[in-house]
């Protein structure tokens, strides 16, 4: 992490809200992401977190409030600053793996050859799909798929990056394979922000926001809200529904 | 404005060129239909009258719809959202598949130009050149026209239910297959307001009757029109950004 990234959060969400038609999707949220960590938005679907990513990566724009992102309201000039895999594989199904990394590193803007050669081969590599780079997606698992996704959201090197559900759908061992990704991630300086519904990726993050109806109902590490459970061996399912319990006590 | 568009380009590009089958058909079924048109017309005036026309309806047809489902795949694969989340503008994407598809369109043209000259033995009194370009100018249009369109359309199967809404209007009054003038009033005047007509009446009047493209500016000018508006549509339904 440099010495910027540290001093400005990566994310800072003011009473940010957004509803589709009538449905309210993000309502009042406040939200503030330190840089250089790995941060979970947790919750059931439904609780707001694609849209709350929709809105830091600006596809969307808020009703009211106000987003930042690295200390800049996001927009195209601060696209290169991220990078966004999407629920869904998002690929050129006819292209090659490395067609498909090596567009999007263009369209981010790696202008020069060599550079761009490089970084497309980490990045493969990196997701270890190298031996099979010349494959076309068409021909990969739905593993595989989310492992290029992966290497296209990474090429660029961001400083920040938005994984919207990223391990649905993957068996146990490669989901351990996609958060050791993500902790070398980290470790180069890269803030995550990683949403999910399963408590098992809550684990590996830094540091969590629960989420639910619109709202963080709580934030902390994973420890911080396991213990707020006052139970000796709660998990995070526990914490969860702490939390739920609480908030409608309280309403 | 545009720095992207050649590289989204080249990708549209080489995904038609690694689908073989969509690249022998794009060639295959513009010859197939030339030749059953060949074929099935023995008077060599009417021919004559309905070729061009054909080439200017085959553009439109097989731009929009190659670029309607190209877009259509784009925004329900996602990858159109992942492209609206990078440092690209509406217009690059735009402008990204006119040049590759303008690439086909071209491609098209002079394949089904030489076929109706040497193999169907039909008059020409123009330059190639000056067809090509107006060629360019209906593709324009059609790939904004596929562009705008697709954003109706939830899958492929609905895409193609705008062809006999969208195309097949278009082609039967637009003076294909008999002058817009032998059809009633109303309909002339429905015909007024279809883009083929223009490109139609433009491409005959550089095959048949050797005009050059500088007589032929209202025909430009009302296609030109028609793209730019509907490339403005077009890039409305790009969206960044929505509240």
């Amino acid at each position: 992490m440099t010495k910027r990234q540290a001093a400005t959060a990566a994310v800072e969400v003011d009473k940010a809200s957004f509803h589709y038609k009538n449905i309210k999707a993000i309502d009042e949220l406040t939200l503030k992401i330190p840089a250089g960590i790995s941060f979970g938005l947790l919750g059931p679907n439904g609780a707001g977190k694609t849209t709350l990513i929709r809105l830091l990566v600006g596809l969307l724009k808020p009703k009211s409030g106000s987003i930042k992102i690295l200390g800049k309201t996001p927009s195209r000039q601060t696209a290169h600053l991220i990078g966004y895999m999407p629920q869904l594989p998002s690929l050129y199904n006819e292209l090659s793996i490395i067609q498909n990394v090596n567009f999007f590193a263009r369209v981010y803007r790696m202008k020069d050859k060599n550079q761009r050669a490089q970084r497309v081969e980490e990045a493969i590599k990196l997701v270890d799909l190298w031996e099979r780079r010349k494959d076309s997606v068409m021909k990969l698992s739905g593993g595989m798929k989310q492992r290029v996704s992966l290497a296209c959201a990474i090429v660029h090197n961001p400083p920040l990056l938005f994984l919207d559900e990223p391990t649905v759908g993957l068996d146990p061992e490669l989901r351990f394979t996609f958060w050791e990704h993500f902790a070398e991630l980290t470790k180069q300086g890269t803030t995550l922000i990683v949403s999910s519904h399963t408590m098992d990726d809550a684990n590996h993050c830094d540091r969590l926001a629960l989420m639910r109806g619109g709202v963080v109902i709580a934030q902390g590490t994973p420890i911080e809200l396991k213990k707020a459970t006052g139970k000796k061996d709660a998990n995070l399912e526990d914490a969860f529904l702490h939390y739920i319990h609480r908030e409608e006590r309280s309403v | 404005m545009f720095n992207q568009a050649p590289t989204i380009a080249g990708r549209v590009i080489l995904q038609l060129l690694r689908d073989r089958r969509t690249m022998v058909l794009l060639v295959l079924v513009p010859l197939v239909i030339a030749s059953i048109v060949g074929v099935s017309i023995p008077s060599k005036q009417t021919l004559d009258y309905i070729a061009p026309a054909m080439l200017a309806t085959l553009i439109l047809f097989f731009g929009f719809l190659l670029t309607g489902i190209s877009f259509l795949r784009e925004r329900s694969q996602g990858t159109l959202e992942r492209l609206m989340a990078a440092p690209i503008s509406k217009l690059d994407v735009v402008g990204g598949y006119l040049l590759g598809f303008l690439l086909f369109a071209v491609l098209q043209t002079m394949i089904l130009f030489f076929y109706f000259i040497y193999v169907l033995d039909i008059s020409f009194h123009g330059a190639l050149w000056q067809i090509i370009v107006f060629e360019i100018i209906i593709g324009i249009l059609a790939v904004c026209l596929g562009i705008f369109i697709s954003v109706f359309a939830r899958n492929e199967f609905q895409m193609v239910q705008f062809i006999p809404l969208i195309i097949l209007p278009q082609m039967f009054l637009c003076g294909l297959l008999w002058p817009v003038s032998q059809m009633p009033e109303y309909l002339q005047w429905v015909a007024k307001f279809l883009p083929l007509t223009y490109g139609v009446d433009g491409i005959r009047a550089l095959m048949l009757q050797g005009q050059g493209l500088l007589d032929i500016g209202k025909e430009i000018g009302v296609l030109a029109g028609y793209a730019a508006g509907l490339m403005v549509l077009a890039s409305l339904t790009l969206r960044r950004g929505a509240s």
